[in-house]
């Protein structure tokens, strides 16, 4: 039995952080946390908390679809689909019964760049879930059925998200156009043709080569004991045998020299879509935090530079979102307006230049550095409210960057930036030869005719 | 949805997406018989995982609550985990309080809240509150029963962003200018929706069981928005907008007495009023099963959605009907997701839901399938809906879901937000004063038979309705095997000679 009170300053203590952009003295988060390697090389991070009964585990693979091969798009996230069909100990679905008839949550997630599996449990099942992780890790099902029957779930996800939705194909035309490398050339959902060609061969060579201990990170957090809680771990997972490390990818990119440009015809689309991309640089360096601030000012709230003008101002798109994506290799600030029927499309863009070439020439307001740090604080500290959202941080940190402690360390990354550096990789990253641009036009269809893709 | 959610949809693929959270709160020693024991198709229980069986009892913090003497009710939830906070005006009236000639008035005061006050211009309203790192949101239903004005923050900023918040709560001015583009904006937006196969599914599903009643309604009719004025807004707002027809729930890094004096000063001179009462309107009777086929060139799935009128929230079938639907298809340990996807491969994810508010909400499943196997999902969803009428449940069945639910009360406990609605929601429903205390034996209570009972009365096959959306050539003659098809297109419109 337990309360909810404020505990411990063991484990979240309260330090202070001296910002010279607020009058009150902010209070910071600090996540405490240990890390051990074991034997066989898994990386395992634990922070205990005892704040509410729950334990939250997130194991990270460093896999994702950039280590696919061409003609094998989609299989990371295929693959990720099977570590639920079942291994020696777990019957093929048992994993989804076990979780939540136990009051837990769950899922897995495939990007480009990692692939994480996390359940969330009360504390007294530790057990079970450790378990399950370690059974998956050293001897996942890897049956014909099994791969059949989600290959084909899989492709019900990708119509679901892509052939049967507006704007499903733009994204795959603009990572097409935008990555000259097949790392991220693709998208992680695949093809159709690719997720067809995969074999129960390429199943088990992809878990042999990628789902080793060596190449994962087990994250805990919660209402346990570390001492004890590390023990458990070892017990279940230390015998796991280490394999060779997966072949690292090669994540250059050539310097694009020139405006890269498409349109597309889309017979499920109502009204024009505009997509841009630059290219820029991978997540956690002083030009990633700068990116990031540059595109809160430019497209984060109603506040924002493009709202203001587009929505508001000139009326038109119906909205105009944006981000600057973090990714292991070169990420790439995203702006994408949806226009209003009878707006041309050209006169939405020329607005967009025009608020770009605005940052490139004036520094942005105090205030709009402001909220852009702000917005980032509340955000990010938010996400640190529940131990299965600290899992999945820092597992993702110790994949992506080797630095768990980066969870502690981000928001004094934001609060270095400055409005210089603000100007700066505007004029450095969002130049009109480095810009990709997407339009997606809607097309009248003949009844009756066949769909695009996916049937 | 905004660009960020986008991308991580474009981005990340997921193995199953869905998300709940068992709606309880105060936990008891639940049963100790085990997990094991599925007849679902779709899985196998090989029984080794170490389970523990006991169920964690846990206790649920308390809010504090307070009443001003304008009428004002405030809720607050302590959670000091991090130094941020969330806050939400209710207003007791929502959708439901528009007349019938006019839905939707209510969802644009909400929805022009924030474009002006007396005090501040809408892009004033927009620069302070993002200066502040803060969010600011309000919306109202065209059939809810509240109207909610929303806003999170940073502790540091609570002043601040409280000074803002009370501001367009109490003091929009809906300029005419703002009126307008609001006007443009939602007719344009109302194409674009037109263009996701799951909103057509939605309507033609809430047309079919509700006629009529503003339930039925998805969009505002596009009559009201062009008769929309500024005038009509600061009437509705001036009517319902009262401390004394609102609660105010705060969750975050503070409690009652410090933040009491804030809202005393933000809010306490806010005048009270006699708000009318809203005559709540009854849901028609079922008529007869409908099959609703909406045309979508170019679709490679079909939308399926398959229902029927549930309960009123306060209704004491909804612990029931918790469990029937946690059976059927509350997940994916439930019998759709395993039959439809796990099994089959029809799908990559089949659900039920239900939920229900002052009027009988609905209980439908639902599923988007690859076009050729039309014939099939609707065989298995049929299978299953009867099943769940024609068959008790077995013992371990129902007490797996009843686990499910009570011992996912640990994990609320990380989620103050969610803690602090059910207690408003408690309040809006005027339900029992222990309610959620007592939630856990409600749930435990429930027998196999309970689930054969509120099956068959609300999983009603002769007023059951079908909604398909995708391509017509293909699936006409699959749902003709159900009954009599009805054909519309896109914009909603029934297609002459469709059948």
């Amino acid at each position: 039995m337990r309360c909810v009170v404020k505990l411990s300053a063991v484990l979240f203590v309260c330090a202070f952080a001296v910002s010279q952009l607020q009058a009150q003295t902010p209070r910071n988060v600090r996540v405490n946390y240990k890390q051990t390697t074991l034997k066989n090389g898994l990386r395992v991070i634990t922070v205990e908390d005892h704040d509410a009964p729950v334990i939250a585990i997130a194991v990270n693979y460093n896999v994702g679809s950039r280590d696919e091969r061409e003609g094998r798009t989609g299989f990371a996230h295929l693959f990720e689909h099977m570590m639920f069909k079942g291994s020696e100990n777990i019957g093929t679905g048992e994993h989804f019964v076990l979780v939540f008839n136990n009051g837990g949550n769950m899922n897995g997630t495939t990007s480009e760049d990692r692939t994480v599996y996390f359940e969330a449990l009360p504390s007294n099942q530790l057990d079970l879930a450790l378990f399950l992780e370690a059974d998956r890790m050293r001897s996942l099902a890897i049956t014909k059925d099994n791969l059949d029957n989600q290959r084909n779930a899989v492709q019900e996800e990708r119509r679901l998200g892509v052939d049967n939705q507006p704007y499903g194909q733009s994204e795959e035309v603009q990572q097409g156009l935008l990555y000259d490398n097949f790392a991220y050339k693709h998208t992680v959902i695949g093809s159709m043709e690719d997720l067809n060609a995969a074999t129960v061969d390429d199943v088990a060579q992809f878990f042999k080569t990628y789902y080793a201990p060596n190449n994962a990170v087990v994250t805990l957090v919660g209402d346990f004991n570390t001492k004890d809680a590390i023990a458990r771990i070892k017990k279940n997972f230390e015998s796991i045998p280490r394999q060779p490390n997966p072949p690292a990818v090669d994540m250059t990119e050539p310097e694009q020299k020139a405006e890269r440009r498409a349109t597309v015809d889309d017979v499920l689309a109502r009204s024009a879509r505009f997509d841009l991309a630059f290219k820029a640089v991978p997540g956690n360096t002083n030009d990633f935090y700068a990116l990031q601030v540059l595109s809160n000012v430019l497209q984060g709230g109603q506040s924002s530079r493009l709202y203001q003008k587009l929505v508001k101002e000139k009326e038109q798109v119906t909205g105009v979102f944006g981000t600057m994506d973090e990714k292991r290799g070169p990420g790439a600030l995203y702006v994408q307006a949806t226009v209003k029927p009878g707006v041309k499309v050209a006169d939405v863009e020329a607005n967009i230049y025009q608020e770009i070439e605005r940052l490139k020439k004036e520094p942005i307001a105090d205030w709009e550095l402001l909220k852009a740090k702000n917005s980032a604080r509340r955000a990010f500290i938010n996400n640190l409210q529940n131990s299965l959202s600290r899992a999945i941080n820092l597992s993702q940190y110790a994949i992506y960057y080797n630095d768990p402690g980066l969870i502690n360390t981000r928001l004094d990354k934001v609060n270095a930036v400055t409005k210089e550096d603000v100007q700066r990789v505007a004029n450095q990253y969002l130049r009109e030869t480095n810009r990709t641009v997407v339009i997606t036009m809607p097309k009248a269809k003949a009844k009756g005719a066949a769909p695009a893709n996916g049937q | 949805m905004n660009m960020r959610n986008i991308h991580q949809l474009k981005r990340c693929a997921v193995a199953v997406v869905f998300a709940f959270f068992a709606s309880g709160l105060c936990l008891a020693q639940g049963p100790t018989t085990g997990p094991v024991g599925q007849s679902t198709k779709g899985a196998v229980i090989k029984g080794k995982a170490p389970v523990n069986k006991k169920l964690l009892k846990v206790n649920l913090p308390k809010a504090e609550e307070a009443t001003l003497p304008n009428g004002l009710r405030v809720v607050v939830l302590p959670s000091h985990k991090v130094p941020t906070f969330n806050m939400q005006m209710v207003v007791l009236s929502g959708g439901l309080a528009d007349s019938a000639d006019y839905r939707g008035l209510a969802s644009f005061t909400a929805g022009l809240l924030r474009d002006g006050t007396t005090k501040r211009s809408s892009k004033e309203v927009a620069e302070q509150i993002d200066a502040l790192g803060g969010t600011l949101a309000s919306f109202a239903g065209l059939s809810s029963v509240t109207s909610t004005v929303s806003t999170s923050g940073l502790i540091e900023n609570l002043d601040q962003t409280l000074d803002i918040f009370s501001d367009v709560v109490r003091n929009p001015i809906f300029p005419a200018g703002e009126v307008e583009k609001y006007k443009a904006r939602t007719l344009a937006q109302q194409q674009f929706q037109r263009s996701s196969p799951q909103f057509l599914a939605q309507e033609q599903f809430n047309r079919a069981v509700y006629g009529d009643h503003p339930a039925a309604l998805l969009t505002p009719p596009a009559a009201s928005i062009k008769r929309l004025t500024s005038k009509d807004l600061t009437t509705f707002h001036s009517t319902y907008y009262r401390p004394n027809n609102a609660i105010l729930s705060i969750v975050g890094d503070l409690t009652l007495k410090e933040v009491l004096p804030k809202i005393e000063k933000a809010f306490g001179d806010w005048q009270r009023a006699g708000v009318p009462t809203t005559t709540i309107p009854p849901v028609p009777a079922p008529t007869t099963s409908h099959i609703l086929l909406v045309d979508r060139p170019g679709s490679v799935q079909t939308v399926l959605q398959l229902g029927n009128l549930g309960i009123e929230r306060n209704n004491p079938d909804y612990f029931p009907l918790l469990l029937a639907d946690r059976i059927l298809g509350g997940g994916p340990a439930a019998r759709l997701f395993m039959n439809l996807r796990e099994d089959k491969g029809y799908t990559y994810g089949a659900y039920s839901n239900f939920g229900g508010t002052k009027f009988r909400g609905t209980w439908t499943s639902s599923a988007e399938v690859r076009t050729n196997v039309t014939e099939g999902a609707m065989k298995e969803f049929m299978y299953e809906l009867k099943r769940l009428r024609d068959d008790k449940v077995s013992v371990e069945e129902l007490e797996n879901a009843k686990r499910a639910i009570v011992g996912g009360f640990a994990l609320s406990l990380e989620s103050p937000q969610t803690l602090l609605q059910n207690i408003v929601v408690q309040k809006i429903y005027d339900l029992p004063a222990d309610y959620w205390d007592t939630f856990p034996q409600k749930v435990a209570a429930i027998t196999v038979d309970d689930v054969q009972r509120v099956a068959q009365k609300y999983i009603d096959l002769d007023h059951l309705q079908i909604v398909a959306v995708g391509d017509a050539s293909k699936t006409r003659d699959i749902l003709a095997k159900y009954g009599t098809v009805e054909v519309f297109d896109a914009e909603g419109k029934p297609v002459s000679g469709g059948q």
